[in-house]
């Protein structure tokens, strides 16, 4: 059963498994001592005929993992591994019980506008998977709505289903409608939470868009959803569905196109909808035969098309009402605007009294042009009074036309493309919804934002084609993430994390790879993005395009570390020009590539953290911290963790180690402004690594070959491996940082490129396609793992995190799949928990996204993960369900809950302070004259123990804490 | 929120040793040398100035400080000069002396002088009135030549003395007999002074070698010894009283009293150090030496950062401060020769009002009357705002908080919003051609290399190079090459240069057969790219001799 093998002896194509299994399959070295090793190489596959049977369901993870780990009978295509098959799934689920995933929080705003509660109290914004409720007084979230958009038993896995729109119930205001783009109809009630398990089901090719319009119907108002949907590539309907139709699953279709519509709006109660398909225009009236209308079946539309001078990308309309003499509501006209890819804006004035009679297609209708965008107008809307436009777009500017006038005002230079724009229903204010996984509420009168929800703003890969790619552009967007997130996490604020992520999805995710010269400073215990620093080249307030039309591209983060102390930050970027740039530069052989590579700029730079305000200042920036005839590539950057010192390894094959020093100006201490020392930091040591031909005489390795590596200092800083070499033979030194002098020199520990090195004690993690963990002081491999052969991007994304508190490490990668060379939309990731001491896997987890990051969580056991739809995972070994921050609706804090009782508000109060808390209980007991007062004496020490159990992130559930602390406060003094 | 417009950000170009350092650069400054040649070309034994009485003359109003701080005496053979230090100028003679005056020092209040000499007298004299000095007190005690008087810093009556016969002595004004004499030197006493911040400290340094603490409160006198290899020419304490320095023969000792011992020997002086004096509020000593070497020394870790060459051996220097902030003024240096040189740095409004002098003046030959006109309504304007401040200075007596009435150095309030400048509002416009011409124009006042390597680099990151470069004349593209040319050679400036070369020579080189300046430019840089080349191979030949040295050396 036991396969024995001498590392790097094995041929790859021995492994090969074309079957998609991620991990985990031959043991080497070790000598097989009890008969149970073999069943615990159990393999956790999921095979590539049911690619959606294993843990799709984002919030059911728990239940999900045996799933993952057994449900795969056809494994036997593998060669090789067949053996495996039949092992026992004891083990696993033994071990597993003490890891547990949280559910995930965050994820990504989609391009859905945001929807204002009609007593503007709340924000409803509509995220990738899951609707999310925020109060605007606060910016506090009320409520996560999760929905469990990836289903388990979806066959085609490319066309992965989506949120395509979202409407308030415009009968029940506390209900929302929520389409999915697979036919999946929520009707949610966002004030309780209910019914995100039991939405309605349309059996439609693909839903496109949805309204949603208050009816009469038999005099009574009720919902009416109008579903524009796909039925086949160049056609679509326009289906009406009411509650009872949506039970039925039978609408009435309503219009039937030749076109392909992207946008459906209605207004005035469903008397008039508007469907915008590419550069036509289709409006549709309610045919009002003056009786009322018993079912949805009686709505008749009259449907009148005409073209549009561009490619339209979003309309607004305004109707206006008029009562007739019956009584009745009609429309008097209809003023329309829509936004175009191209950036011009028409008005069409009263649209109704211009539409020729017929249902065929009309002359030219001349709307008016407003024209400043640069590029696709991403929202325009109108304002309250009708007096105002407000449009915005990717050049990040907030533009209001005064129709009277033309005259424009300009909200300049916010933080990224504005996506989606809704004014309130009061007219007060703007909710704008931004790029950057951020939405604002702007009060009109001071232009000032009131409410800030930022997330965490890393790419993602999204299901909606940008606006502007509408139009062709020199640059294309890009649709996979090829780079994985650079994460640390502050170890002096263990709730912080920091990414390195840039100028929102779309400018960031043009050009060859995304920019990132940005660091997010994220709470995860508020779950709000703290700040944003930059952190390389940007300039927000500068155009973002070339007079080419290409997008700048910005510096990229490639490295970032912390010192252990938390005062300083290492980061490493890198640019390189463009390869179109550089056409004039070619002389002799050389390749556009190699001259890029030569003008590359790889700077390493070291920040200090402001104590107070969190803030980064830069102290020192190394320019060619590695180089040999060009800059080099920086592997690695790691923190000693006794000392303020960084080790980085460069591909020119030399470890340098950086220390900070006073900073000196002719020969004096230099200050700053109020008197501190300033230090900067300067390489105090470089210690040339033995190239692998040295060793093996035999191998001549040519100057070229790429080499990959990877740097972790032992627990004690006293010593430091730096893997390093060519794919051919990597191999790991051991380097004493006292006097750099090289202790050992170990080959043969991998396999492949270096993906990671990682320390924990004496046991030292390598990853590359290999996971081997060996022992350092008995000098012995104490297991090892082969990984399946995967894609280079998927390799690029392979993550190792090792949490030395509880001496565990965790290996993410992507599953392997052969059909896809890139990692987009529907690649799904696998994450491995292990213990250092033992080499059966502790949890094995599958997401249904790629996780883009994995970062130990700082002061507590578990790993915090991210992954491609800007979710938050946390994966810890408490019994307890883990918890990320909790929604205000989840503390017991109800809205609509006006008569709260004072000892509900000591239960919010009391996980602030313990002494709120004892005035609370003091309080109770005062009203309570028979109760024998007496003030409860706790230890400090029990609260501590109690709230200081996990990180905020990780806590258990709100309630368990709340139990334990009013148990811990109710128990007489004696029994303490 | 909405993101404020910044400038292009300028380059921070990688630190190189510099030649000029800033300390150097502050040194530099002392300029307008002022030589005046003593009578009969005696050497200049000593020059001194009254330092602040404990600082609090200074804090008060400028006017006292300036009346009070406005002399100082050099003493050169049988005289004492008193002079002034805003006007420069000799004010006042004291002849009144048998022989060689030694040591004449003006009073913290600058109303009386004293002065030993070698007939071991000792006279107080009236600095203020008439031409001819009153002798005020005269002591004959000591029967050698009296080389040291000083004036105690904290008692205005009190004064020491330091004679040949090896005794120090502490005197009181009105009384005619010493208060105190200390003895314990073996020989010769030269030098003395009384410690700052410790009243009843002095020190004094003697041909014997010694430097020696004495208190005036202990009965014995003598509280510190400390031995060196070469007789005290100079003793020094730095503020704060616990430092002391001593010239030893060409090299000085740093001395802590605290430790009681020698922190460090300075070797910098290749002959005798003859004399320190403190500059910069404390902050740096410099000494002057046989030599004919001025040497600043910062006060932390005793590094030269400033230097300068006198042509004959320097008896005395002193850096006369002056003004409410004590900032150096003068550099005082008197030489064996009997010429004093007065090296006079401007600061603050004087050296604006210096500069604008110097515009008006080159504008008047010139005869620009529009510009001059404008310089006379920024100067109205300039005047106008310092009137308001000072008046504000004077309303100042009694407020707590004094707000300047010009905005920028209010600190709190709203910052002034920073006015693009031509070539950064082109740039961001994307005017990218009318902005690099701007950056490189050799000839404009406000021209700095490094502006112009940003400006390069930007449009290397914004990939618009080409299009600055593109479209321009031969009167437009020459300005581009002769910059180029000019920096091509500069490590810092070599990368960028050499991707504009190439787009120039890709763009412009069908064009050379028609102009031939263009032609001309584009040879001068081939040369000068050639010359590089080799310098660069002659580094790499001598790199690699050096490297097969090594080898051999390591081998054997």
């Amino acid at each position: 059963m036991v396969e024995l093998r001498t590392p790097r002896k094995t041929s790859k194509a021995s492994k090969m498994d074309a079957n998609g299994e991620t991990a985990s399959l031959k043991k080497r070295k070790r000598e097989p001592k009890e008969e149970t090793t073999a069943s615990q190489k159990r393999q956790r596959s999921k095979p590539k005929t049911q690619p959606a049977a294993a843990n799709g369901n984002v919030d059911d993870t728990t239940d999900s993992q045996e799933s993952t780990l057994f449900e795969n009978k056809d494994l036997q295509t593998a060669n090789g591994d067949l053996e495996l098959t039949d092992a026992s799934n004891t083990l696993t689920t033994r071990n597993t019980s003490a890891w547990k995933v949280s559910n995930p929080m965050g994820g990504r705003m989609l391009d859905i506008d945001p929807i204002f509660s009609l007593d503007e109290r709340y924000l409803l914004i509509t995220y990738n998977t899951s609707i999310q409720v925020y109060s605007t007084e606060d910016s506090l979230l009320v409520r996560r709505i999760s929905l469990p958009i990836t289903k388990l038993d979806s066959g085609a896995e490319l066309s992965s289903p989506h949120i395509v729109a979202s409407a308030l119930s415009a009968s029940a205001p506390e209900f929302l409608w929520v389409a999915c783009s697979d036919g999946r109809i929520w009707h949610l009630n966002w004030a309780t939470g209910e019914g995100a398990e039991t939405p309605f089901t349309i059996d439609v090719k693909k839903v496109l868009d949805m309204t949603v319009e208050s009816v009469d119907i038999r005099d009574k108002q009720e919902d009416v959803l109008f579903i524009l949907q796909k039925l086949t590539k160049s056609s679509a309907q326009i289906v009406a569905y009411d509650l009872k139709a949506l039970r039925k699953k039978t609408g009435k279709l309503i219009h039937t196109y030749d076109e392909n519509p992207q946008l459906l709006r209605s207004a005035a109660g469903g008397r008039l909808i508007v469907a915008a398909a590419k550069e036509t225009l289709h409006i549709g009236t309610l045919k009002s035969k003056g009786k009322t209308v018993k079912a949805v079946d009686d709505l008749e539309y009259a449907f009148h098309s005409f073209g549009v001078p561009d490619l339209v990308t979003c309309l607004d309309i305004r109707p206006t009402l008029q009562t007739t003499k019956k009584g009745g509501i009609e429309i008097q006209f209809v003023d329309l605007v829509i936004g175009c890819a191209r950036g011009a804006i028409y008005v069409y004035g009263d649209l109704l009294s211009k539409l020729p009679g017929s249902a065929t297609k009309g002359g030219p209708i001349q709307p008016r042009k407003l024209h400043w965008h640069r590029r696709a107008v991403h929202s325009v809307k109108w304002s309250e009074d009708g007096n105002y436009l407000i449009s915005g777009g990717a050049e990040t500017v907030l533009v209001l036309w005064q129709l009277d006038t033309g005259k424009r005002e300009f909200l300049p230079h916010l933080s990224a493309t504005i996506e989606n724009i809704v004014v309130s229903p009061k007219g007060s204010s703007y909710a704008l919804h931004l790029d950057d996984n951020s939405a604002m509420v702007l009060s009109t009168a001071e232009m000032k934002p009131t409410t800030y929800v930022s997330g965490i703003q890393s790419l993602v890969l999204s299901d909606k084609p940008s606006k502007e790619s509408l139009v062709r552009r020199v640059w294309r967007s890009v649709d996979e993430i090829s780079t994985p997130l650079i994460t640390t996490s502050n170890p002096t604020n263990p709730s912080q994390i920091f990414l390195c992520v840039g100028n929102g999805q779309q400018a960031s995710s043009t050009g060859n790879a995304p920019s990132t010269p940005l660091i997010q400073v994220f709470d995860v215990s508020s779950f709000q993005g703290v700040s944003k620093h930059p952190i390389a080249r940007t300039n927000p307030t500068d155009t973002n395009m070339t007079s080419q039309g290409a997008p700048i591209i910005e510096p990229r983060v490639t490295k970032m570390a912390f010192s252990h102390d938390g005062k300083w930050l290492a980061s490493v970027d890198e640019w390189q020009p463009p390869e179109r740039d550089l056409e004039p530069l070619l002389t002799g052989s050389k390749t556009p590539c190699e001259v890029s590579r030569e003008r590359r700029e790889i700077y390493l730079k070291f920040w200090e953290i402001e104590a107070e305000d969190n803030s980064l200042q830069l102290v020192s920036r190394i320019n060619e911290a590695h180089f040999t005839t060009e800059s080099e590539t920086i592997l690695d950057v790691a923190s000693d963790p006794i000392s303020s010192r960084f080790a980085s390894l460069g591909t020119d094959g030399v470890v340098r180690f950086w220390s900070p020093k006073l900073r000196r100006k002719d020969g004096l201490a230099s200050t700053g402004p109020e008197g501190q020392q300033l230090r900067t930091w300067s390489c105090s040591r470089a210690v040339e690594l033995p190239a692998y031909g040295q060793l093996e005489e035999a191998v001549e390795v040519s100057p070229k070959t790429p080499r990959s590596g990877a740097l972790a200092f032992s627990e004690d800083g006293s010593v430091l491996f730096a893997a390093y070499g060519p794919s051919s033979g990597a191999v790991v030194v051991v380097i004493d940082t006292a006097t750099g002098a090289i202790r050992d020199t170990i080959p043969d520990l991998s396999r492949g490129d270096i993906r990671g090195v990682e320390a924990v004690s004496s046991s030292l993690i390598i990853l590359s396609e290999d996971l081997t963990v060996y022992d350092i002081v008995s000098d012995e491999v104490q297991y090892s793992f082969a990984l399946k052969e995967t894609s280079e991007a998927a390799k690029q994304m392979t993550h190792l995190a090792v949490n030395r508190e509880s001496r565990s490490f965790a290996v993410a990668a992507p599953i392997p799949n052969s059909s896809q060379e890139k990692l987009k939309k529907g690649a799904k990731s696998e994450l491995v928990v292990f213990s250092v001491d033992e080499e059966v896997p502790q949890l094995i987890q599958m997401f249904p996204q790629v996780i883009t990051a994995v970062l130990p969580a700082t002061n507590s056991a578990g790993f915090v993960a991210v992954d491609s739809a800007a979710q938050i995972w946390s994966i810890t070994e408490s019994g307890e369900q883990a918890q990320m921050l909790q929604p205000l609706a989840d503390l017991n804090m109800e809205e609509s809950a006006s008569a709260v009782a004072p000892v509900d508000h000591a239960v919010e109060d009391g996980e602030a302070s313990d002494e709120e808390m004892q005035d609370a209980d003091a309080d109770v007991g005062m009203e309570d004259d028979d109760y024998d007062v007496h003030q409860a004496v706790v230890a400090p020490q029990k609260l501590a123990e109690i709230f200081n159990a996990a990180p905020a992130f990780a806590m258990a559930p709100i309630e368990d804490i709340f139990n334990q602390v009013a148990s811990l406060f109710s128990t007489r003094p004696s029994t303490i | 929120m909405a993101a404020e417009v910044q400038p292009l950000a300028t380059l921070k170009l990688p630190t190189v040793v510099s030649p000029i350092t800033a300390e150097q650069r502050y040194w530099k400054s002392f300029k307008n040398q002022k030589s005046h040649t003593s009578t009969a070309a005696w050497p200049i034994s000593h020059i001194s100035f009254p330092g602040s009485s404990n600082g609090s003359a200074a804090s008060h109003s400028l006017v006292t400080a300036a009346k009070t701080n406005d002399l100082f005496a050099v003493t050169s053979g049988p005289r004492v000069d008193i002079f002034s230090i805003r006007k420069r100028e000799l004010l006042k003679t004291i002849g009144r002396f048998d022989s060689q005056a030694h040591s004449g020092e003006i009073r913290a209040d600058g109303r009386v002088l004293v002065a030993g000499e070698d007939s071991g007298k000792m006279q107080v004299f009236d600095v203020g009135t008439g031409t001819r000095a009153v002798i005020l007190k005269t002591w004959h005690v000591h029967k050698q030549p009296v080389w040291v008087t000083k004036w105690s810093p904290a008692e205005l009556t009190t004064l020491m003395s330091c004679s040949d016969d090896k005794t120090v002595r502490l005197w009181d004004l009105p009384s005619n007999a010493p208060s105190r004499l200390f003895a314990g030197h073996q020989d010769y006493v030269r030098s003395g002074a009384f410690m700052p911040d410790r009243n009843n400290l002095l020190v004094s340094g003697s041909y014997d070698s010694t430097v020696r603490v004495w208190d005036a409160r202990a009965p014995a006198g003598s509280v510190l010894t400390f031995k060196h290899a070469d007789p005290i020419e100079e003793v020094l304490p730095l503020p704060g009283g616990t430092t002391l320095l001593a010239a030893t023969g060409s090299a000085i000792s740093v001395l802590d009293l605290v430790a009681a011992k020698p922190l460090r020997l300075i070797t910098n002086h290749q002959k005798t150090v003859t004399s320190l004096s403190l500059a910069s509020n404390g902050r740096r000593v410099v000494s002057g030496s046989l030599d004919g070497h001025v040497k600043v020394f910062e006060t932390t870790n005793w590094n030269v950062v400033s230097g300068s060459k006198y042509p004959s051996p320097i008896l005395s220097l002193s850096v006369i401060a002056a003004g409410a902030g004590h900032e150096d003024r003068h550099l005082a240096v008197g030489m064996q020769s009997g010429v004093l040189s007065l090296r006079t740095r401007l600061s603050g409004a004087t050296a604006e009002k210096a500069r604008a002098r110097a515009a008006e003046d080159a504008l008047m030959v010139s005869g620009a009357t529009s510009k001059l006109a404008k310089i006379d309504s920024a100067k109205a304007k300039r005047k106008r705002n310092a009137a308001s401040n000072k008046s504000m200075a004077l309303l100042g007596e009694n407020v707590d908080v004094i707000i300047p009435t010009d905005a920028t150095n209010s600190a709190g309030g709203r910052k002034r919003r920073v006015k693009l400048k031509p070539w950064q509002r082109d740039f961001r416009e994307g005017r990218y051609a009318a902005c690099l011409d701007a950056v490189l124009d050799l000839s404009s006042p406000e021209y700095q290399p490094v502006t112009a390597l940003s400006v390069l680099v930007a449009l290397r990151h914004r990939s618009a190079l080409r299009e600055a470069l593109e479209g321009r004349d031969e009167v437009t593209v020459l300005p581009l090459l002769k910059w180029v040319i000019k920096y091509i050679s500069d490590p810092r400036y070599a990368t960028v240069c050499v991707d504009v070369a190439f787009q120039l020579f890709d763009i412009y080189s069908e064009y050379v057969g028609g102009s031939s300046e263009l032609a001309d430019q584009f040879a001068v840089m081939t040369g000068k790219v050639s010359r590089e080349v080799e310098k660069a191979q002659m580094a790499i030949i001598t790199n690699g001799m050096v490297e097969s040295l090594m080898i051999g050396g390591a081998e054997a």
